[in-house]
């Protein structure tokens, strides 16, 4: 009986921190959030407007909250195929190379060392009109883009920097996944006379499957969230081309002063996240099951 | 003789060095003009000549435009996340200690409910977590920068899936001899997962280092500003100034760099354990 009461006293003293933290930063402003929801508050009057579903309503209809929708899946479509083939290449290159695995890995890490709002200054810098890479772009393209001011040029923009700063990332998740892969399959599937692409189609990737697994979910949560790019490159324009959920809950909390209303996208940004995400991971384990991947 | 594995390897270092090129150029870019002369600035990648005049300007300011407190504001950053993570990694290791080794009633409530604490977006708690760091007197202040990012319910996560490696023999030595459960955690525990630690605190000292949204909504005054916020605050009237941008750049990149590198031996051996 004794024995017991120390482990339960033990057990709740340090699990306190904890749980007062829950309480005080997640209870709280789970419960406080409900309650913005449905009210028109501009965060200093004493007064707050019960105002029903009409904040929900706005939102729905809301033009900006639409492009944030659709701007997210764009950049899904753009940016998980493009970090996927650039961080599969790395981890694939680094681990078929007999010296340096380790620095080089460590190389390739380094973009995600850099704050974003240092790495949208360079790319302002290069992507200006008299910029050192400017001859570069008109012997490309025969005339300067207009990076940051045509919409469809702009997102892909935003797309690249996020790719830059995460294959050395998700490498390593690729690498260390390599790494448990039985040599003896490949030595097998060389006597059988398979060549670069069968092995890489027929072994390499399916035994990644967890891998590409972790990297998918981390890279569809990631897209929800974007925010320091497109707030310091864009703003979210041209023509809300870049705007984001982040973007306009900020915009919407503390530049038009809405607190409700912010507190009504930022629920539904949380709703589509949380089913995009169910239907990527439902998608994947399916597509693995048939597979016999898992 | 010069094999065809040996040009395949060669061919294979020459496509690391394009990449590691692309993966570094930023660095090298940012740093370069922030040396340049400010008429060449975004103008030629290597300039002709190098001067600190962007960093004096930073500090010292111009006639026409006063100096903002840069040097502040890298003590700010450094002050919040450096406070930040050791207060993350401490309370992960004594919460993932205590979810891990002892079995006491409703660890299972509370381990059930982290996961589904891991998967909430954070999102939707953003505006109130405001309003309450307001009204307990925390808005612009250190204060309501660092204790509200002062747990992270991934650390935790973390630690309570490695300590279960811990051996309980090892424990239960340390208990018969009369250590604390405290000094169990810091003496016996943490110690062992010293990889995992290096690996999740600089994951957490980065992510901190470069937070954006939280910092810019709960500090007003320059004097409080991290540097990467007053940064991102400068973009509009100092952007006819982009030496000095390139040089605070810099400042804000190097911190991070540095002590990444410091501990990138320790970093490369946690990784693997970490993503198996």
């Amino acid at each position: 009986m004794k024995k017991v009461s120390w482990v339960e006293v033990r057990g709740w003293s340090l699990t306190s921190p904890y749980l007062v933290f829950t309480l005080i930063f997640f209870i709280i402003p789970l419960v406080w959030g409900i309650a913005l929801l449905f009210t028109h508050w501009n965060l200093m009057s004493p007064t707050r407007e019960f105002v029903g579903l009409g904040n929900f309503i706005e939102a729905v209809k809301s033009a900006r909250v639409h492009a944030a929708f659709v701007n997210t899946y764009k950049i899904m479509g753009i940016f998980i195929p493009t970090v996927i083939v650039a961080s599969l290449s790395i981890a694939l290159l680094i681990n078929s190379i007999p010296r340096f695995k380790g620095v080089i890995a460590v190389c390739f890490f380094l973009p995600y060392l850099v704050s974003g709002v240092a790495s949208s200054l360079v790319v302002k810098g290069i992507l200006a009109y008299n910029s050192p890479l400017s001859p570069l772009f008109r012997a490309l393209f025969h005339d300067i883009p207009d990076w940051l001011g045509n919409p469809f040029l702009a997102i892909i923009v935003i797309c690249l920097m996020i790719t830059w700063k995460l294959s050395g990332y998700y490498a390593l998740i690729f690498l260390s996944g390599l790494s448990s892969i039985p040599k003896t399959l490949y030595e097998a599937a060389e006597i059988d006379g398979a060549g670069f692409w069968t092995k890489l189609f027929k072994i390499t990737i399916p035994m990644l499957y967890p891998a590409f697994y972790t990297v998918l979910i981390l890279a569809v949560g990631l897209s929800f969230g974007i925010f320091t790019e497109p707030y310091m490159l864009t703003g979210g324009g041209p023509q809300l081309a870049t705007h984001t959920w982040y973007l306009e809950i900020y915009y919407q909390a503390f530049s038009a002063g809405r607190a409700g209303y912010a507190s009504t996208v930022a629920l539904i940004n949380a709703v589509v996240t949380f089913f995009s995400i169910i239907v990527v991971r439902k998608v994947m384990e399916r597509w693995g099951k048939a597979h016999g991947w898992q | 003789m010069v094999g065809s594995k040996t040009w395949t390897n060669s061919f294979k270092y020459v496509l690391v060095i394009i990449g590691i090129s692309i993966a570094v150029f930023p660095y090298v870019y940012m740093v370069l003009q922030s040396l340049a002369p400010w008429n060449q600035v975004d103008r030629n990648i290597i300039p002709t000549t190098f001067t600190l005049k962007s960093y004096h300007w930073l500090f010292y300011g111009s006639p026409v435009v006063r100096a903002k407190p840069w040097g502040r504001a890298l003590l700010n950053s450094t002050i919040v996340s450096v406070s930040d993570t050791i207060l993350m990694v401490l309370m992960a290791a004594i919460v993932g200690y205590a979810l891990s080794k002892l079995r006491f009633r409703g660890r299972d409530t509370i381990y059930n409910f982290i996961l589904f604490q891991m998967f909430y977006p954070a999102i939707i708690l953003l505006v109130p977590t405001f309003l309450i760091v307001k009204a307990m007197g925390m808005y612009n202040t250190y204060w309501g920068m660092i204790i509200p990012k002062a747990m992270s319910i991934w650390a935790i996560f973390m630690y309570t899936s490695f300590f279960k490696s811990v051996p309980q023999e090892v424990i239960d030595s340390a208990r018969v001899d009369g250590a604390s459960e405290l000094r169990i955690i810091f003496r016996i525990a943490l110690p062992i997962s010293r990889s995992i630690t290096t690996v999740v605190a600089l994951f957490l000292f980065m992510s901190r280092w470069e937070e954006l949204l939280w910092d810019m909504m709960v500090v007003r005054s320059d004097t409080l500003r991290t540097l990467n916020v007053m940064i991102a605050t400068m973009k509009g009237p100092y952007s006819v100034y982009p030496g000095p941008m390139y040089a605070a750049s810099v400042l804000l990149t190097l911190p991070v760099l540095i002590v990444f590198l410091i501990f990138s031996k320790e970093f490369a051996k946690g990784i693997k354990l970490v993503f198996k």
